[in-house]
């Protein structure tokens, strides 16, 4: 377990040097420097710009410094909001996306797992068509789109809701099912068909044969199992919550991250995007990592080589 | 022959003979895959749409990119009021605006403005010589007769110039949704298809070759698996710049892990199978075994595989399209168009549910035909 767990860490950092790596040669492979503009600059400005941005240095020099400063939080300044660090962006904007994030997490959680075992435990009846069919338009459905309709009828036609700002609890509501939208739809299915294959095991008929009750079986001996699938996905969902919060964020005038991002990427600003992309990765591979680790301590079948 | 249960003597070849008609594998499947209504639904749909975003722009007079500022933000149901001659209607744009419309629902050309009232809160018109008036005291606003303050009477006519109505630039939205369907569908299949082409590579070479090799390729492999891949997409196209192009590049290059674990998995199996091992006595190079023997036989879930790429690469490119990084305008796709219609949502709901609705078909269509597929080449899968 212990040799497992070291090994999992180990390919998590090489992973994320390698994102760090992968990052700033992108970013730095881009022609022309950030301060390249129609405007003629004189060369003594530019080469202070420079100096002060380290970019008179050699690439593998900027790269351990850039490196050095991200171990200690900093992702260095700006270049399009001059006197802002990255870093600042990062401390403003994450505990917003993540409120929401978690916020959407627990939804998705308390209505699928409900869902999933309804389906499963109504296999064939109207109650599974009904949550399958809903579950198979949400996972098609795009997230913009639901935002969309849902903005369109609960706040535009219907006046109940805000279309933008999370200020109230009621602003909560559109953005969370919007964004939890696709994992819930996902994993109600996953749920479903992990309950349908554990109930039909040979440890379940003997438990229904020496008497217990159907309730029971289902909490206490199948659920068990049948979860183990579900706390799997957690990671990999969280990272569909954080990448999708994107849009989210954007059409709900969110003040996240994810608007950080996405304005970082419209208007070029470099470090942005660089360090709120290494920001994003490590974030979620370290919720993988957890998940997994989790996942071996809850599910003593699984051997670890 | 009279008797049709007589015994006829059996000769060795007749106990040889298939008499059965013989059965291809694409027969097999397709039989399989046709009992599936859904499958079939989707199929169906797959090839209407293609059929729509391939052929329809031969079937309209106008261009994606064409602007006409007359025309902006038409819907596809108009509410019309009768000209003071009642030999047609007229159609408040959004842009106050007075437009002519025929009785059959094509529009004509826009009304000029004679003289502002505004302590009537009137804007007078000149229709055919007699003077009407956009009366904006109430909301919505409505044509009126200036000299005897009656409203006209109105009624909804459907649009016959523009079927799906006009988007915020007077361009024509079923052209741009034939344009739109064309580019999403394309940039989806040329970006699998890189995928496809890398993964079958990677995974076939990983699997077959085994050993060091194989650690290594799928040690990258998982690294890179966790690494979020939207991400990078997104940073590939700002260093590339918005196009078509570029999106195509982003989404080739980075959706082909789970194709090359796939294909791994398939050749594992299949090395050890003895008709390779007939290949490699026979002294055929590794490249023949793999390009003629292995993959053809991992054929089955490669395809499935491909099938449920599709829509996450139609998906990936909306949102792309949607958060503004996708293609450069005028070129039109799905996503796009929805990025387009969110600003005016409020009044003109239908740019962004038909542009959607789209999106949601394809998504639809390729997940149940992924499904069908996958059951109708595996049969051991389906539970």
């Amino acid at each position: 377990m212990l040799r497992y767990f070291m090994k999992r860490f180990g390919m998590m950092l090489v992973a994320m040097f390698l994102i760090i790596l992968l990052t700033f040669t992108i970013m730095h492979a881009i022609p022309g420097g950030p301060f390249t503009s129609d405007k003629k600059v004189s060369e003594e400005v530019e080469q202070a710009l420079n100096e002060k941005y380290h970019l008179d240095k050699s690439l593998p020099e900027q790269f351990f410094q850039y490196l050095g400063g991200i171990l200690h939080g900093d992702f260095g300044p700006s270049y399009k909001y001059t006197g802002k660090e990255v870093s600042e962006f990062i401390s403003t904007g994450f505990p917003v996306s993540a409120k929401l994030g978690l916020i959407t997490i627990v939804f998705v959680l308390l209505a699928a797992i409900p869902m999933g075992i309804l389906a499963a435990v109504k296999n064939g009846k109207w109650q599974d068509m009904l949550v399958m069919g809903a579950a198979t338009i949400g996972v098609t459905i795009p997230s913009f789109v639901i935002a969309s309709l849902l903005i369109y009828f609960f706040a535009f036609r219907l006046n109940w809701l805000p279309t933008y700002g999370i200020d109230t609890w009621k602003g909560y509501i559109l953005p969370i099912i919007a964004l939890g939208g696709y994992s819930l739809s996902y994993m109600a299915r996953l749920m479903r068909s992990s309950l349908l294959e554990v109930m039909g095991q040979d440890y379940i008929r003997t438990a229904r044969a020496k008497g217990l009750s159907e309730p029971k079986v289902v909490w206490k001996h199948a659920m068990r199992n049948a979860l183990i699938p579900v706390i799997t996905v957690l990671g990999p969902t969280v990272a569909n919550l954080m990448t999708g919060s994107f849009v989210i964020e954007k059409i709900f005038a969110i003040p996240g991250l994810g608007v950080y991002f996405v304005n970082s990427v419209s208007q070029r600003d470099y470090t942005t995007i660089m360090g709120v992309t290494i920001f994003y990765a490590a974030f979620l591979m370290a919720m993988i990592f957890i998940v997994d680790m989790f996942y071996c301590l809850i599910d003593p079948r699984i051997k670890y080589d | 022959m009279d008797n049709k249960w007589e015994m006829l003597e059996a000769t060795n070849e007749d106990r040889e003979k298939i008499w059965t008609k013989n059965r291809t594998f694409a027969g097999d499947v397709w039989f399989r895959f046709r009992r599936k209504p859904t499958s079939i639904a989707g199929f169906i749909i797959i090839v209407l749409l293609i059929l729509f975003a391939a052929a329809g722009p031969l079937f309209t007079e106008y261009s994606y990119s064409n602007q006409n500022l007359q025309v902006v933000n038409i819907p596809p149901r108009m509410k019309v009021f009768q000209t003071p001659d009642k030999d047609g209607y007229l159609y408040i744009t959004q842009g106050m605006q007075v437009l002519q419309v025929n009785t059959d629902g094509t529009l004509g050309s826009q009304l000029t403005k004679v003289r502002e009232e505004s302590n009537r809160m009137m804007t007078i018109f000149d229709c055919d010589g007699t003077e009407v008036a956009l009366y904006y005291g109430q909301k919505p606003y409505v044509i009126a007769n200036p000299q005897k303050n009656t409203i006209y009477p109105s009624t909804e006519l459907w649009n016959k110039s523009y079927l799906l109505g006009t988007d915020n630039l007077g361009r024509d939205i079923l052209t741009r949704l034939m344009y739109g369907t064309r580019v999403s569908l394309m940039v989806a299949f040329v970006a699998v298809i890189v995928n496809m082409i890398i993964g079958i590579l990677y995974g076939g070479i990983s699997g077959y070759l085994g050993g060091n090799v194989d650690a290594v390729m799928m040690r990258i492999v998982d690294i890179i698996s966790t690494i979020p891949l939207t991400l990078y997409v997104i940073l590939i196209m700002v260093i590339m710049g918005s196009g078509l192009q570029s999106i195509i590049i982003a989404l080739g290059t980075v959706y082909w892990v789970d194709m090359a674990r796939v294909v791994r998995g398939q050749v594992l199996g299949l090395k050890e199978q003895e008709f390779v091992q007939a290949a490699k006595t026979i002294g055929s190079s590794t490249k023949t075994i793999l390009l003629t023997h292995l993959i053809p036989n991992a054929m089955g879930s490669i395809l499935v595989t491909v099938t449920m790429l599709i829509p996450s690469a139609i998906f990936m490119e909306a949102f792309l399209g949607y958060l503004g990084i996708g293609l450069q305008p005028p070129l039109a796709s799905l996503g796009t168009m929805c990025n387009d219609a969110t600003e005016n949502l409020r009044s003109c709901p239908h740019q962004l549910f038909i542009p959607a609705l789209v999106i949601c078909l394809i998504m639809f269509a390729f997940n149940f035909v992924g499904d069908g597929l996958r059951d109708a080449l595996d049969p051991k899968l389906k539970k």
